[in-house]
């Protein structure tokens, strides 16, 4: 006899199968075109392009799961048994169908073989499961949130990888195939069934199993399996071009495309929650939480109530993307939703009201009066480019924060120092300078961020402006990949940070420093390295110094930990906290045992000198801005 | 109900660096930014508060030049209906009564249940306008409110009085109210919010068209003449604090210790 399968072996009414198929297909067609609607309401002012890059980040990354091992090994693994199980099985369906409806081609060797590759899908998916089951709930895994959802999908698939076991064993027992070993794990449970017993209880057995794959089937668009389809596609859209529809333009708080589908792709894996700043230092904030709220939300209308306070403690750090596998950046989320509690006004944080007031007023969202903006650089000789004619200087935009904060201006007044000491011509926008926007556009105040980029980029072309280098890495971001979205014209302005002018300089202008016997550790601050992937430019500064020592802190690079001052953090009441992030940072800094902690932002500089009084480790560490270290090196 | 608000702008002096001018009538307002006065920042919000409970519309009244139309726009954006301004020609340097009295002929002719005021400005401070208002207007009214409720066709204001105590008294609608700052939490005006009323028309009065006389306003109508407006003189006990930022800090921290500042 040539092995092969006989398709309903033993079943009657196969027309109910079928019309059972029939609707199990249509529910899921119905969920999917629901989830696409909403998506193409996002759609409407944006196009998607095609991207060869992503192509490739969705096979390496979605297909063969290559991000989600880096992350977490044991968790990689664990996917990849399911999702190959899965898929194999669900392939090997579509396979049987082919050859039933088709062309019959499953029959000797080829037969054997499909078999045998089910057989091992089988046993891949049961292993996937179980090690699902054991992280979830013998391990317990910290970062997995346990709703019932969560175990009845692995309940669910379990029952179904069961049943097409026993399903196997009773029909080799029945039949006893000569080539029964092929599907070895049936082979071995068939002696659980004698023949008579096996013929009996097969159809009930395969009706169960028939009707948990169908019913599995029409569930994915309506659970969080549906990632299996959104997961790849937020992956795909990751880097499309940056977009922002004009403030005029849209209802706040309205959701993009791509936003949509990101909040649609979260698979609740909780690896954010895991590298969230605010939620480690035990705030009662967690951006999983936010974004599954979201989706139950936007896709089953299901009532959320987030307390409205929630998203304000969002720092916009980045480290939730860094390791989120399907790349979800909930602060863009929170940002959207922030606009939507300015447009309605009467949740915001009373500090932050006035901040943004005093910003709209002033241009800053320090002090109340624009006239004090330049102080700090009385005495030191500085262009002002509104005041004269020469073109072509390297524009200094010093930003608010840096401007106006005793501690920070520091950091323009070294800079500065140390650009006249290599002779290098530059200016400042001085009194006229005013909000890059950062702020506004971080905490959803949309029509105050085109305001104050507006003015930023009236002024860069006015003066002609070629060069820009900022202090705030803030500022760097938002003129770097937001403002061309407002602009177009302004493509042919490079933006820079600090830190790169000062390697540049190294390299070109052979600096000589002294030797400075020193152990530092340096500090990355989230909008420099996460947002704008500068890593190795500050650490490249530090290493030029002899006799310098760089250790590294226990997160660093990608890995930074947040010091809590942005997205709007730094303008808000404290929020009921016990630690906050910054002393956090300062303790990790101290760990290594370095005697100065150096970072690359004005804003790190003010929350990790406060971490590094209120601990009272003035005479342990000293916090130092790159400028100001890279002076003291150079002075003779 | 209908509300009536009457708000006005004022000079933010917060952190500016004040000058008085030549004739020592006025603060030099040349570089100081304009903003709406504290007081009816809190009024604004209470009446859209009241408003979004018990429906009716509020028409919002200032006095002053071109600029000010800015604090109408604030409080349509807030959720006021329509606003009017009367023109500040010919009320320059009034005194309350003047500024009451300009109110007074154009609220006499609207339909209201309440008039909502701050207690008071933050540039000048009588803290009179309000009340001289109700009185022409013959109507009751409470001052420095710190809750108003509807109950059956009458207003229930809890006032706040000396040492943290408060009073609550009744009135008969149509009433007016002078409201406390602390009376609620103003919400936030987006830039949006703003622009989405920037095509809203805005009333003109001018003195003229409201029947007053230029005698019974303005500086020749004031009752009161101001004299001289001046910094307060450079008191004996200042004590300039010396050292480095840290050393300043901790003395000053001390000395608040010292008397009784910190509990
Ligand atoms: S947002 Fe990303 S990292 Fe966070 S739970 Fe969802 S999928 Fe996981
Ligand atoms: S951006 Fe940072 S603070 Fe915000 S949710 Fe992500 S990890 Fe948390």
């Amino acid at each position: 006899m040539i092995p092969q399968r006989e398709i309903f072996w033993h079943i009657s009414y196969k027309g109910l199968f079928y019309l059972l198929a029939f609707m199990s297909i249509s529910v899921f067609f119905y969920g999917l075109v629901r989830h696409i609607s909403v998506w193409r309401a996002g759609l409407r002012k944006q196009k998607i392009i095609f991207l060869w890059g992503a192509v490739k980040r969705v096979f390496l990354e979605g297909i063969l799961a290559g991000r989600i091992l880096r992350g977490d090994l044991n968790a990689g693994i664990m996917h990849l048994f399911i999702f190959w199980g899965f898929f194999l099985l669900f392939l090997g369906t579509l396979v049987l169908a082919f050859d039933h409806w088709i062309f019959h081609f499953l029959f000797g060797t080829c037969y054997l073989l499909f078999s045998l590759c089910l057989e091992i899908a089988g046993l891949i998916l049961a292993v996937g499961l179980i090690w699902a089951f054991v992280r979830r709930y013998v391990k317990k895994v910290k970062r997995l949130e346990n709703k019932k959802e969560d175990l009845l999908l692995l309940l669910w698939l379990a029952i179904i990888v069961v049943t097409g076991f026993l399903l196997e064993g009773m029909r080799i027992s029945a039949q006893s195939p000569s080539w029964g070993i092929f599907s070895f794990l049936g082979f071995f449970l068939r002696d659980l069934f004698p023949k008579h017993v096996a013929l009996d209880m097969y159809p009930f057995f395969w009706w169960l199993h028939a009707l948990l794959s169908l019913s599995f089937v029409a569930a994915i668009p309506f659970t969080k399996m549906f990632h299996v389809i959104a997961s790849p596609i937020s992956i795909y859209i990751k880097d499309q071009p940056a977009f922002i529809i004009p403030a005029e333009q849209k209802q706040a708080g309205q959701f993009s495309y791509k936003e949509l589908i990101q909040i649609d792709a979260c698979t609740k894996c909780g690896r954010c929650v895991e590298m969230c700043p605010s939620t480690s230092v035990g705030e009662p904030f967690a951006p999983r939480d936010v974004i599954s709220a979201l989706r139950n939300q936007i896709y089953f209308r299901k009532d959320i109530n987030l307390p409205s306070k929630l998203i304000w403690y969002c720092t916009t750090c980045g480290a939730c993307l860094e390791v989120c596998p399907v790349y979800v950046p909930p602060f863009e989320i929170i940002r959207e939703l922030r606009s939507k509690q300015i447009e309605d006004g009467t949740e915001v944080p009373a500090l932050m009201i006035q901040t943004l007031e005093r910003l709209y007023k002033y241009n800053n969202p320090w002090v109340s009066t624009k006239k004090k903006r330049a102080d700090w650089a009385k005495g030191l000789d500085i262009v002002d480019i509104t005041k004269q004619d020469e073109k072509e200087l390297l524009c200094y935009f010093v930003g608010c924060t840096t401007s106006y904060d005793i501690r920070a201006q520091e950091i323009a007044k070294s800079f500065s120092k140390i650009l006249k000491y290599c002779d290098v011509k530059f200016g400042i926008f001085g009194k006229k300078e005013p909000c890059c926007g950062d702020i506004a556009r971080r905490v959803g105040e949309d029509g105050l961020f085109e305001e104050q980029a507006d003015l930023c980029l009236d002024l860069f072309q006015e003066y002609g402006i070629k060069e820009v280098v900022v202090s705030s890495p803030h500022c760097l971001y938002t003129m770097k990949n937001e403002y061309p979205c407002l602009r177009e014209e302004i493509q042919n302005i490079s933006f820079f940070h600090y830190s790169q002018i000062l390697e540049k300089l190294i390299k070109e202008k052979n600096l000589v420093f002294k030797k400075l016997n020193m152990r530092v550790t340096y500090h990355d601050p989230c909008y420099l390295g996460r947002h704008n992937k500068i890593f190795d430019a500050p650490r490249n500064v530090i290493k030029a110094i002899p006799g310098v020592k760089l250790v590294e802190m226990e997160h660093f690079r990608e890995n930074s930990l947040c010091c809590g001052g942005g997205g709007g953090r730094m303008w808000q009441e404290e929020l009921d906290i016990e630690v906050r992030m910054s002393e956090r940072r300062i303790m990790e800094a101290c760990d290594t045992g370095a005697e100065v902690l150096i970072t690359c932002c004005p804003l790190c500089l003010i929350m990790l000198e406060d971490a590094r009084k209120s601990k009272e480790l003035e005479n342990t560490i000293k916090v130092m801005d790159l400028n100001e270290f890279v002076l003291m090196a150079l002075k003779t | 109900m209908d509300i009536i608000l009457c708000i006005k702008q004022v000079p933010d002096v917060t952190e500016a660096d004040l000058k008085i001018d030549r004739e020592e009538k006025s603060i030099i307002r040349d570089d100081l930014e304009m903003v709406i006065n504290e007081w009816d920042n809190y009024a604004v919000e209470e009446a859209v508060r009241l408003k979004e409970k018990h429906g009716g519309k509020i028409t919002v009244i200032t006095l002053g030049d071109e600029e000010s139309e800015d604090v109408l726009r604030r409080a349509l954006a807030m959720g006021a209906d329509q606003a009017i301004r009367i023109d500040e020609e010919g009320f320059e340097n009034s005194d309350p009564r003047g500024i009451a009295l300009g109110l007074y002929h154009i609220i006499k002719e609207l339909d209201f249940d309440l008039i909502l005021t701050g207690a008071q400005s933050s540039d000048i401070g009588w803290g009179q306008v309000g009340v001289r208002l109700a009185e022409m207007l013959n109507i009751p009214y409470a001052t420095l409110a710190m809750g108003i409720e509807v109950v059956d066709g009458k207003i229930i204001v809890k006032r706040e009085l000396e040492s943290n105590t408060f009073e609550k008294v009744e009135l008969d609608l149509p009433a007016l109210v002078t409201v406390q700052t602390g009376i609620n939490e103003p919400r936030y005006v987006s830039i949006m919010g703003i622009r989405r009323v920037r095509k809203l028309k805005i009333e003109e009065k001018d003195i003229d068209e409201l029947g007053i006389s230029e005698d019974e306003v303005g500086e020749k109508g004031s009752i009161i003449e101001s004299i001289r407006l001046m910094f307060p003189p450079e008191g004996e006990g200042a004590e300039i604090l010396q050292g480095s930022l840290d050393e300043i800090c901790e003395k000053l921290a001390q000395i608040i210790r010292e008397k009784g500042g910190l509990y």
